[in-house]
């Protein structure tokens, strides 16, 4: 099998995963495009270092390529602050019911990036902590905290009474 | 560890085992942290149930500039074709397409459609995930006029396959999943239409006699939920 064939059967089959990642990180159709073409064409490069799991390590790929974008279009987006705040309330504040499917994804897509990319591999792509910490090139320990995070400022911002959105929107 | 990255982690199954088991000790003695946890569950569900999946919009006009991609033309010339080939023109997976329609057929007409009956995703799902080597995931899609009617074990290409049943209208709907990948199909054989497609290391089969569209949309609804 041709090393083409290979990368067809191997990665290939994950472009959807990698085009839902792509377009939840750039949250527009085009860019999301554009990026994925680039990190395609940087998989098909690094494909022979292929070891493991063809679709965290091509999720990574694309995360890499989007984050690039990002700091070169949209660098503001990457400003947002990282740290685990210490003024968020505890878990009894989480209120989650059935949330409007509108307001959900308005949610998600006003999280931080940071937030925003490990909610969303862990949630719609389901993958392990260990996973996410290598596609994202931090420590698990950080993918525990930002996925708490994320979570926390997501019920806050689906909470019926938030009577200010905590959430800095970006556009 | 913060509590509510205790609690995150811990729904994540990514708490260890003696970490979980004092977390569930605590919840047993506080009602609080109970509810918190089941509201964390409750969110989680609900972004795995309806967080948007964004698929590659199929004949998107392609912005991208020659220019910036000039150094690696010969690599988008060798790769494009791969997956302008795989994407935009599916692949047409006939031989467990064509199995999946035998499977539907035997179970019509033997009258063994169903092995647990029920419409709740909360009894079918778990019902599935004590008898297959994976959990196929069970989506409640009444509102989208899909009702589910049950599951059913079978077997694709000599591999334990679950079947969820689905109706509309009069027609039944099986859904093949099994563990595999694919590119979206679809086709149309004997009068039956199968739509497939892959997805987080599923492979779906779609068999019904239903009309290619409304098939089409459960297709769209169960890929991208």
């Amino acid at each position: 099998m041709s090393e083409r064939e290979r990368f067809e059967r191997m990665v290939l089959p994950h472009v959807d995963a990698a085009y839902n990642l792509a377009r939840w990180l750039t949250r527009n159709d085009h860019d999301a495009d554009d990026v994925l073409q680039d990190a395609m064409l940087r998989a098909y490069r690094f494909f022979p270092a292929l070891r493991g799991e063809p679709r965290p390590w091509l999720l990574a790929i694309v995360r890499n390529a989007c984050w690039s974008w990002l700091q070169a279009n949209r660098p503001a987006e990457l400003d947002s602050s990282d740290d685990a705040a210490s003024d968020a309330p505890g878990p009894e504040a989480l209120a989650a019911r059935e949330f409007d499917r509108a307001a959900l994804n308005q949610a998600i897509a006003a999280l931080p990036v940071p937030f925003r990319e490990a909610l969303v591999l862990r949630e719609l792509e389901d993958l392990s902590y260990k996973e996410i910490a290598r596609i994202a090139g931090v420590p698990i320990g950080t993918v525990m905290s930002r996925l708490a995070r994320a979570r926390r400022l997501l019920a806050e911002a689906l909470r019926p009474s938030a009577a200010a959105p905590r959430l800095r929107l970006h556009k | 560890m913060r509590p509510d990255e205790k609690l995150s982690a811990y729904l994540d199954g990514e708490l260890d085992a003696a970490a979980s088991v004092e977390l569930e000790r605590e919840m047993a003695q506080n009602p609080a942290l109970r509810a918190a946890c089941e509201r964390m569950r409750e969110l989680s569900r609900t972004i795995r149930e309806k967080g948007d999946y964004f698929r590659r919009p199929a004949k998107a006009p392609r912005r991208s500039s020659w220019t910036r991609l000039a150094p690696a033309f010969a690599a988008v010339l060798a790769l494009g074709i791969g997956i302008g080939f795989f994407v935009a023109q599916p692949r047409e997976d006939a031989a467990p397409g064509a199995e999946a329609i035998a499977a539907h057929v035997r179970a019509t007409l033997g009258g063994h459609l169903i092995d647990v009956a029920s419409s709740d995703q909360h009894s079918v799902k778990p019902w599935l995930s004590a008898r297959l080597p994976f959990s196929p995931p069970v989506p409640e899609l009444s509102q989208e006029g899909f009702v589910l009617a049950g599951a059913r074990l079978d077997a694709l290409a000599g591999q334990p396959a679950a079947v969820l049943v689905y109706r509309r209208r009069q027609h039944v709907i099986d859904v093949f999943v099994a563990p595999g990948s694919a590119g979206a199909s679809s086709f149309a054989r004997n009068g039956f239409n199968v739509e497939t497609f892959g997805r987080d290391g599923m492979r779906y089969w779609l068999v019904s006699d239903l009309n290619r569209n409304e098939l089409q949309d459960l297709s769209r609804l169960l890929s991208q939920r």
